[in-house]
């Protein structure tokens, strides 16, 4: 099944933020639930195999977006497909989003495909987290493929692609972790000196610099505790901008 | 094939790429990797993710592509500063041998400190060979470096690590051919970035990556 959800952000009266297009079709729906923030609700089981979702989001200048969602993901196998289901973000930021999706939760048998391509003005700002877990409880792992995209002016400041689960030619043991976070925050500015904010490890977990950011990942057995490795390698106070 | 290719991935290439365990040194610091059977494991994850896109880097600068733009793409996919910077000590050694040992004018197009991957691609074209010849040489200097650090530091049988090199090369030329085909990949793994910070930080480490 095919899903289009497309949002458009833009600075309104008193700079207030106002969703001149806020549309969605397929198996998510889209609601407005705050000052700044739309959540995404699931309309229909899955995503199955073969069900394949685009996200559109365009953050104007000025404007400011949080796009959570109600509940985690279930990727569930098609019956009889090995089709991966796939989920396609693409947003254009002048303002400053906030991409906060509830857990991805891959079911045994299934694969999942997680894109996310963020374009980035000279001011736009982006934090988006990636949580991820294989397989429901006493069940075996399923497969996550998770790219990510982003770019300033054309610039491209981060691309990776992280392959979790059976089948992904780099999850191997002894390190094959069930869960899986990553969260990549990139300020207004990119003149930022990197070493503001720096390279800190855990165990199990990495934080590195970006131009203007840094991006945080962690793994292991649990999602609940991996969320919280990850957290606590986000840097405490906001990036500064220097003077 | 022409002799260039042996030349580009021959070890004894002096390159820099000897100092270099490729996250081996902090994988058997961290008890990653302890025997033959966790080294074959630790190699694949190095080629299908850090190999592949070395592969596909390489591929692409020996093709004529824009070598400052594909530098930029792998900052990209590199954001660990530990990964950068080895990748950029072991451009500039390709470079110092490269220049020498194949002239040609494609050299001075290259950045300055360029990541091996790009200056691989170079050498290649000027060595006369091509995006295919470039890929194969980094996917296999992905894991034969790495390889002959973990003989070095395990005191392993040369023997058995000989082999378990040999039989990755069907993995090493797959990872080749598909970069070339598929465009520049960007496969990742947190746990090499991981090791290498880790390493960064140690006062006692052999090697410097």
């Amino acid at each position: 099944m095919r899903t289009d959800v497309e949002i458009v952000a833009r600075r309104g009266p008193g700079g207030r933020t106002v969703l001149p297009v806020l549309r969605a079709t397929g198996q998510l729906a889209v609601r407005r639930t705050g000052a700044t923030t739309v959540h995404l609700v699931a309309t229909a089981f899955g995503p199955l195999g073969g069900d394949d979702a685009t996200i559109r989001i365009v953050v104007e200048e000025g404007a400011t977006l949080g796009v959570l969602s109600v509940a985690a993901a279930i990727a569930l196998p098609a019956r009889g497909a090995t089709t991966p289901s796939v989920q396609r973000i693409e947003a254009d930021v002048e303002g400053s989003l906030d991409l906060r999706l509830e857990p991805t939760v891959v079911a045994a048998g299934a694969h999942h495909r997680a894109e996310l391509v963020a374009g980035l003005g000279p001011h736009g700002q982006l934090t988006v987290t990636d949580q991820v877990l294989l397989g429901r409880a006493g069940e075996e792992p399923g497969r996550w493929t998770g790219t990510t995209r982003i770019e300033r002016g054309g610039r491209p400041l981060l691309h990776t692609t992280v392959g979790l689960g059976t089948g992904e030619p780099a999850w191997l043991p002894p390190v094959a972790p069930r869960a899986y976070v990553s969260t990549v925050h990139i300020a207004e500015t990119v003149h930022i000196a990197e070493e503001e904010v720096g390279v800190a490890t855990g165990q199990d977990a990495v934080r590195l610099p970006l131009p203007g950011g840094w991006v945080t990942t962690a793994w292991g057995a649990e999602l609940h505790r991996v969320v919280r490795a990850a957290a606590a390698l986000a840097p405490a106070a906001p990036v500064r901008v220097p003077a | 094939m022409t002799a260039a290719l042996l030349t580009l991935a021959d070890s004894r290439l002096p390159a820099g790429g000897h100092a270099h365990s490729g996250g081996v040194e902090q994988a058997i610091a961290m008890g990653v990797l302890t025997d033959a059977g966790s080294l074959t494991t630790f190699l694949r994850r190095r080629l299908a993710t850090s190999g592949a896109v070395a592969a596909g880097l390489a591929a692409a600068a020996c093709g004529g592509g824009d070598l400052a733009a594909l530098d930029a793409e792998a900052d990209a996919r590199t954001p660990s500063p530990a990964l950068r910077a080895a990748s950029r000590q072991q451009g500039r050694g390709l470079v110092r041998v490269g220049r020498r040992a194949w002239p040609s004018a494609a050299w001075d197009e290259l950045p300055a400190l360029p990541h091996h991957a790009i200056a691989l691609g170079v050498a290649a074209a000027a060595g006369g060979l091509g995006p295919r010849d470039a890929a194969q040489a980094a996917a296999y200097l992905s894991v034969s470096g790495p390889a002959t650090a973990a003989q070095r530091l395990l005191a392993m049988d040369p023997l058995t690590v000989a082999a378990i090199t040999a039989r990755l090369a069907p993995e090493v030329d797959d990872v080749a051919t598909r970069a070339v085909a598929d465009g520049l990949p960007a496969a990742t793994d947190p746990l090499l970035d991981l090791l290498a910070e880790v390493h960064a930080t140690r006062k006692d480490r052999i090697f410097a990556s």
